[in-house]
């Protein structure tokens, strides 16, 4: 696709895949997203198990501040997973498991503004119902399937890149 | 950056402190069964969780021990795949008393005496690893000590139980390039993993720094657990890389980071759990200059950690 090759071929694109550099290269930002996965998954644990009864002495309403972390480091992987894209959009736009990461990634932040607006509501402190309890627990198995995609990717476009 | 000869010369040093670590750590553990002791017990278990975590450098930098002998013709390079197994089912039984041994001295701030599995665990295991180190190491001194050899032969008929088969280099890493799908889930399980530990590291040690006020310790206390059920999970499948492509990794300055930001982290983590008054405070409390200094440091050695990790291909030579 056309569009996907112009992507690629834009300077700054051409810019990081080609730089050796281990503080703006491609190695760098490779590690930003590595971070970003840290906080938002680790974060999403952490927030589930919570609600799934681990550490019930920590207030819900505490747990806010962690949702703020969740989307710094979310946008944080937003900005390196699109830089990392660019680098080779064209082979990596080939590999069905980038939308099956796409597709995981968006239940997965779906089921955190429900907890979020759990978290939120003033009932927050009493008992956590069921309902909540369940969507916990997709969250946690909907983040293990964005980190699964997220590195097969990688073994995909080596696997199927080279063909391009 | 370590030259391979500092790594040799790191490998015949650190191989003492397992050996005599672990026979005073059992030492201080039966003491405390014997007087009634807690704090000698948890003495002990502290001893073993800090032998665990030297273990890992103490085996790996066999490795370059190995290389550097591979064209010594008067070195038997069987004595040398013996020694090397042996260790390993050595360094699996004391990963496994460090685990047992954290979990008792993290239990112990909440169940005074620790419960009676994980003291018989604690005990059963340590001894079956002095056992398993005494005859490694005695292997290992074959390899360069023949002056003391008194019985080759008697060492030789201890193979089939010291060093079975199945944890040979050759034979991990034939199995990692005979089924591809292996090391892809081990990279993806190692990925699962840094998101536990990096959540509950992020979690815990924010709280100690003053985020969260209105929540009392106990409650980050109980969270611990899950960040090391992620580092084991992560030290069983890093090790499995280590073992199966230890060229990638020995001589790879990223590596070397990447070790001692762990050890470094895993010191500030065997801190946290033996001063249990940190997580007595309640909601509102502020923590001491020092353990903020910890918990500040205990981040910033995660993301080194990640950092060095990430870079082994780029500052070094991994795949």
């Amino acid at each position: 696709m056309a569009v996907l090759q112009w992507i690629q071929d834009l300077p700054i694109s051409a810019a990081i895949a080609e730089s050796d550099s281990l503080w703006w290269g491609y190695a760098w930002w490779l590690f930003v997203h590595a971070v970003g996965m840290g906080l938002t998954a680790g974060i999403g644990f952490i927030v589930c198990l919570r609600l799934l009864g681990v550490g019930r002495q920590i207030p819900l309403s505490s747990l806010r501040v962690l949702f703020r972390l969740f989307w710094f480091g979310f946008y944080l992987n937003l900005v390196s997973g699109t830089l990392l894209f660019m680098t080779d959009a064209t082979g990596i736009a080939r590999v069905w498991e980038l939308y099956a990461k796409l597709l995981c990634l968006t239940l997965a932040l779906l089921a955190m503004s429900r907890l979020r607006r759990f978290v939120d509501s003033t009932e927050s402190d009493r008992t956590i119902p069921p309902a909540i309890q369940k969507t916990a627990v997709v969250c946690l198995v909907l983040w293990l399937a964005v980190i699964t995609s997220g590195r097969l990717i990688a073994y995909a476009v080596e696997a199927r890149g080279a063909v391009a | 950056m370590l030259t391979p000869a500092d790594l040799v010369h790191i490998h015949l040093l650190l191989n003492h402190f397992p050996t005599v670590g672990m026979i005073i750590g059992v030492g201080l553990f039966l003491l405390g069964l014997l007087n009634k002791s807690e704090d000698l017990k948890r003495g002990a278990m502290a001893v073993f969780f800090a032998i665990a975590l030297i273990s890992l450098p103490t085996y790996m930098s066999g490795y370059s021990a190995q290389k550097s002998l591979r064209s010594v013709p008067t070195v038997s390079q069987d004595v040398i795949g013996f020694h090397q197994r042996s260790a390993l089912f050595a360094l699996i039984f004391m990963e496994a008393a460090g685990v047992v041994s954290w979990y008792g001295l993290w239990s112990s701030r909440r169940r005074v005496p620790v419960g009676p599995r994980i003291t018989a665990a604690a005990v059963l295991l340590s001894v079956v690893t002095i056992g398993l180190m005494a005859g490694a190491a005695n292997v290992g001194s074959e390899i360069h000590h023949p002056e003391i050899s008194s019985n080759p032969e008697a060492a030789i008929s201890a193979e089939g139980i010291l060093a079975p088969r199945w944890l040979s280099s050759e034979f991990i890493t034939r199995y990692q390039y005979g089924h591809p799908w292996a090391w892809k889930t081990l990279e993806t399980i190692h990925f699962m993993g840094l998101c536990l530990v990096f959540g509950v590291v992020l979690v815990a040690n924010l709280r100690l720094l003053g985020w969260m006020r209105a929540a009392p310790l106990e409650g980050f206390h109980r969270l611990l657990p899950w960040g090391v059920w992620g580092f084991v999970a992560n030290s069983v499948t890093g090790m499995l890389f280590f073992i199966g492509q230890a060229f990638q990794y020995i001589e790879n300055p990223a590596f070397h980071l990447k070790m001692l930001c762990i050890l470094l982290a895993g010191a500030d983590v065997l801190y946290l759990t033996w001063h249990e008054e940190v997580w007595e405070m309640e909601a509102g409390a502020t923590t001491s200059a020092l353990v903020r200094v910890l918990a500040a440091s205990q981040i910033v050695l995660w993301i080194g950690v990640i950092y060095f990790g990430r870079m082994l291909p780029y500052i070094g030579n991994a795949f």
